[in-house]
């Protein structure tokens, strides 16, 4: 059996000998450098945008501007998923700092770079605004006309009579929440090539969703979607900064002005930071309790940083609303979730999309109401959490449901209840804190894949699954070698390349273990089908009495009347059987009024629990032991799940101490890897441990995204336990947390 | 910038090239060896991609000026196993699953080999401190950790 086992991925050769074949690595023949000359102001109208100059250098050989997509004959300027109001370049409106407004196609780098400098701007700059809640004020500068009150999606949820459940509360608990605007900053930085050729388009990118490119290209350029190809290789890193459309438009833009010949474009780290980022957020959480620690009330509202265009904000918004309830059983819950339109670059998903901003809410916040209550953190929330069967805020009755489990096995594996090691009188002191979350998975979605047999016997599994460090095709291979009884060694994986590839709706929020697995299996059932009735006539007995399994076909009630596949396919004279796969779900259309409905076929699951040494002189945290847990239903491979749980950890440990986008006056001033600090070797727990947690007949569920976010909430209740201050606002920082103990220690005199 | 001939030593073999004097090393190894296993990530020394061994020592290639290596001995990742037998180090980072988008693996693989150059047995403490200038934004540090203690001349 294939399935359970720790196969190494399918490529780890090739990832220990440097040989991944990235999109970095890209070289085609007679291929041009692409370069963006960008915005140095927040918010403009442009004048003038002259490249005359800049056009006549040597080496130059095309500058694309807004003008090059004036007429009905031309491509399209704007494009976005779903709301088209992103231009590839800026034409008449400048709206943040490092919009591009002009592409360059040239022989090499430094000759792109000397372009730059000959292009000539005018602008007339018009007031701006970087605060979410300050857009939406009366008065505050319009980023786009059409919506007059920045506000580019609001989602409601309304559930039970608020009013009397806050009438019927012991304690009223309010908190104001905070999260920085943060960046994904994988290592390998954002990459489209792109080629022309007789009025087709290729496209080579590190893009986690390559048939949302496809979709989107052929829209701007008015191409039948199969005269536009699109190529993933492996990536160097996503964590949702890779996903809905990037760069690729530009890049496309420049081959087709070009004409004849590719271009590559390659994000410098800097440019990372103003292509894409997280949202900040502003999270307003009120909470009704009795003094046993039973919930009557919550509402929240959340203020999401979306940037300058809706790109992902719009479906993310509603997404997020969701996230930042918490898995607890309360009778009225209102929400109001708004993306809003800021001059700042974009926000979209970052790993733990939407849910991490939400859950340090809601489980800080649950601390606050335990020690208000006298409650162990614990208790209150298995007091609460949400069991099978139970209705969540949207009415749906939910199934498979395992927060305590997570909860449980996160806290006991820290040892919740055993003396915490004390230090008190010195001056480091140790706390410990712990966290849960649920979020949605993406529901209304698809996923295909084709699936062949040769006749040697070898598995090829086509699929538009990005491959991006998270083993999906090794484990999607597992899944189909278990399927058809083949050992994994027969298995190859190709794609995505949507030429070849069947299609699948993206790479992201966890989903594709879970949907294209389920598309695997579908596939792997057709095949076996097709192979017991090309045995029929063989064995002589009706398809119906055959087993298909471990490379053989079989007489059901005679097992010993069997045929390996290939001599199936052998005596029959076919070189391959092929089947398509797939896997769908339709929920996720909620009441827009109200919120009721039908969210998520399945809720993702986990919780953390952690151990943290305070300096009460600097206010450095230590994280020093953290036990996570996820609910993976089936595990396909304990390495890669480990994997997905503690680097989860180690991600959110960067959002919870270290991680934040400084922005001044619209300017971010830390884009580098040097004053924007991603987490080290020393930066990890000296014990970290992680489980998975498994249940009989389940399926596969998402496990990519479950132990990140309860990662800042338990950190941030671990300090509270240890020192007594309450930090609200992330990144936890030394410095905040000295001014909480000390902020602390002035009210206590 | 004028170009200048320089000799380079690299993974046993000595290359002649027109180098202009301001090209790091990371840019000549990607550019003109092809040697794409030295990557670049955040071009200021931060991220440990782009490490590379001189004379046996952990460098940033994007840091480096290659007429500041001329003649000296320049291992990449390329370099490391022989006759195709992966190297020691690159096995253990398989058998411990020491990595996942592996961007930033010959990075680390490289930092690995120069530490037991220096210390055949590091303890947990020096191999989290020696690797601490390699970053994994995956975060398979755990995993890291298990394949270099594998590697110790005495396992525990």
């Amino acid at each position: 059996m294939a399935v359970g086992k720790s196969v190494p991925m399918l490529d780890s050769v090739a990832r220990v000998t440097g040989t991944v074949p990235y999109p970095s690595n890209l070289k085609l023949p007679d291929m041009l450098v692409g370069k963006i000359f960008r915005s140095r102001v927040p918010h403009a109208r442009v004048i003038k945008l002259d490249v005359s100059a800049a056009e006549r250098l040597p080496g130059v050989v095309a500058i694309v501007t807004a003008a090059d997509f004036a007429g009905d004959d031309k491509p399209n300027l704007h494009f976005g998923s779903p709301i088209q109001d992103q231009p590839i370049v800026a034409g008449d409106r400048i709206r943040y700092i490092g919009e591009p407004l002009a592409l360059i196609a040239a022989e090499s780098a430094a000759v792109a770079d000397q372009a730059m400098d000959l292009i000539e701007l005018e602008y007339e700059e018009l007031s701006a605004v970087f605060d979410a809640e300050q857009a939406m004020l009366p008065g505050s500068p319009i980023l786009h006309e059409a919506f007059p009150d920045n506000i580019v999606r609001h989602s409601k949820l309304r559930r039970g009579d608020i009013e009397a459940g806050f009438a019927a509360a012991d304690e009223i608990v309010e908190e104001v929440f905070s999260s920085p605007m943060a960046q994904q900053a994988s290592l390998e930085t954002h990459v489209a090539a792109a080629r022309w050729k007789e009025g087709k388009l290729t496209l080579w990118t590190g893009s986690q969703s390559p048939y949302t490119v496809r979709r989107v290209l052929s829209a701007i350029f008015d191409l039948d979607l199969e005269n536009v190809r699109v190529i993933v290789p492996p990536l160097g890193g996503g964590f949702g900064g890779k996903g809905n459309v990037r760069i690729q438009p530009m890049a496309a833009a420049l081959a087709w002005k070009v004409g004849n010949r590719p271009v590559k474009l390659v994000m410098t780290r800097a440019e990372e930071f103003v292509t894409v980022t997280k949202h900040a957020a502003k999270i307003m959480m009120k909470s009704g309790v009795k003094f046993d620690g039973t919930f009557t009330a919550r509402e929240v509202s959340i203020y999401w940083n979306g940037g300058a265009y809706a790109s992902s904000s719009a479906h993310l918004v509603p997404a997020g609303m969701l996230r930042a309830i918490g898995p607890y059983r309360i009778p009225a819950v209102h929400v109001d979730s708004y993306g809003i339109y800021t001059n700042l670059p974009i926000a979209a998903a970052y790993r733990g999309a939407m849910s991490s901003q939400g859950v340090f809410a809601h489980e800080s916040h649950m601390d606050t109401i335990a020690h208000l209550l006298g409650i162990d953190p614990l208790e209150l929330r298995t007091k609460n959490l949400l069991r099978t069967d139970d209705l969540f805020a949207t009415g749906e009755r939910l199934h498979d449901i395992h927060f305590v489990e997570c909860l449980e096995a996160a806290a006991y594996g820290l040892g919740w209840h055993e003396p915490l090691q004390s230090d008190n009188g010195t001056i480091k002191k140790r706390g410990r804190g712990l966290a849960v979350m649920m979020k949605n998975t993406i529901a209304n979605s698809y996923s295909e894949c084709r699936i062949e047999l040769d006749a040697e016997g070898l598995v090829t599994l086509f699929i538009s699954t990005v491959e991006m460090g998270q083993g999906g095709h090794t484990a999607l291979a597992q899944i189909a070698a278990e399927a058809l009884g083949v050992p994994i060694e027969a298995l190859r994986v190709r794609g995505p390349d949507t030429a070849e590839t069947p299609p699948d709706a993206q790479t992201a929020s966890s989903r594709s273990t879970h949907m294209m697995g389920g598309a695997v299996l579908d596939g792997a059932a057709s095949l076996r089908q097709q192979l017991a009735e090309a045995a029929a006539p063989i064995l002589e007995w009706s398809p119906d009495d055959l087993s298909v399994a471990d490379g053989y076909v079989f007489v059901t009630t005679q097992p010993q009347a069997r045929i390996p596949y290939a001599e199936v396919l052998g005596r029959n004279n076919i070189d391959a059987l092929t089947a398509t796969g797939k896997y769908s779900t339709n929920e996720g259309k909620l009441d827009p009024d109200t919120g009721q409905g039908i969210s998520t076929p399945d809720w993702h699951q986990g919780a953390g629990a952690c151990e943290v040494e305070v300096d009460t002189q600097t206010g450095k945290v230590t994280v020093l032991r953290y036990h996570s847990a996820s609910f993976a239903g089936r595990v396909v491979n304990p390495t890669l799940a480990g994997l997905q749980n503690d680097g989860n950890v180690i991600f959110g440990m960067g959002a919870s101490l270290l991680e934040e986008v400084a922005i001044d006056g619209g300017q971010i001033t830390n884009p580098n890897l040097s004053d924007y600090m991603l987490p080290s070797f020393l930066d990890t727990p000296v014990e970290l441990k992680n489980v998975s947690l498994e249940e009989e007949g389940s399926s596969f569920q998402g496990i990519g995204e479950m132990t990140l976010p309860p990662v800042a909430p338990a950190i941030a209740n671990a300090i509270y336990d240890a020192v007594g201050a309450r930090i609200r606002d992330l990144p936890l920082t030394a410095e905040k947390v000295l001014r909480g103990i000390q902020g602390r220690t002035d009210h206590e005199r | 910038m004028s170009d200048r001939t320089l000799t380079l030593q690299v993974n046993g073999r000595p290359y002649t090239l027109e180098v202009p004097s301001g090209q790091t090393l990371l840019e000549t190894l990607r550019e003109s060896l092809e040697l794409v296993g030295v990557r670049d990530s955040c071009g200021i020394g931060m991220c440990g991609t782009c490490t590379v061994l001189v004379d046996g020592r952990a460098i940033s290639s994007c840091l480096t000026l290659t007429a500041q290596v001329e003649n000296k001995h320049i291992t990449t990742i390329e370099g490391l196993s022989q006759d195709g037998q992966l190297h020691p180090v690159q096995q253990a980072y398989i058998d411990h699953g020491a990595f996942q988008c592996a961007y930033c693996t010959p990075g680390f693989i490289l930092s690995t080999v120069a530490l037991l150059g220096e210390n055949a047995n590091p303890d947990d403490a020096a191999i989290r401190e020696y690797l601490a200038g390699n970053l994994c934004r995956c975060g398979s540090y755990v995993n890291i950790l298990n394949a270099v203690r594998a590697c110790r001349t005495i396992d525990d």
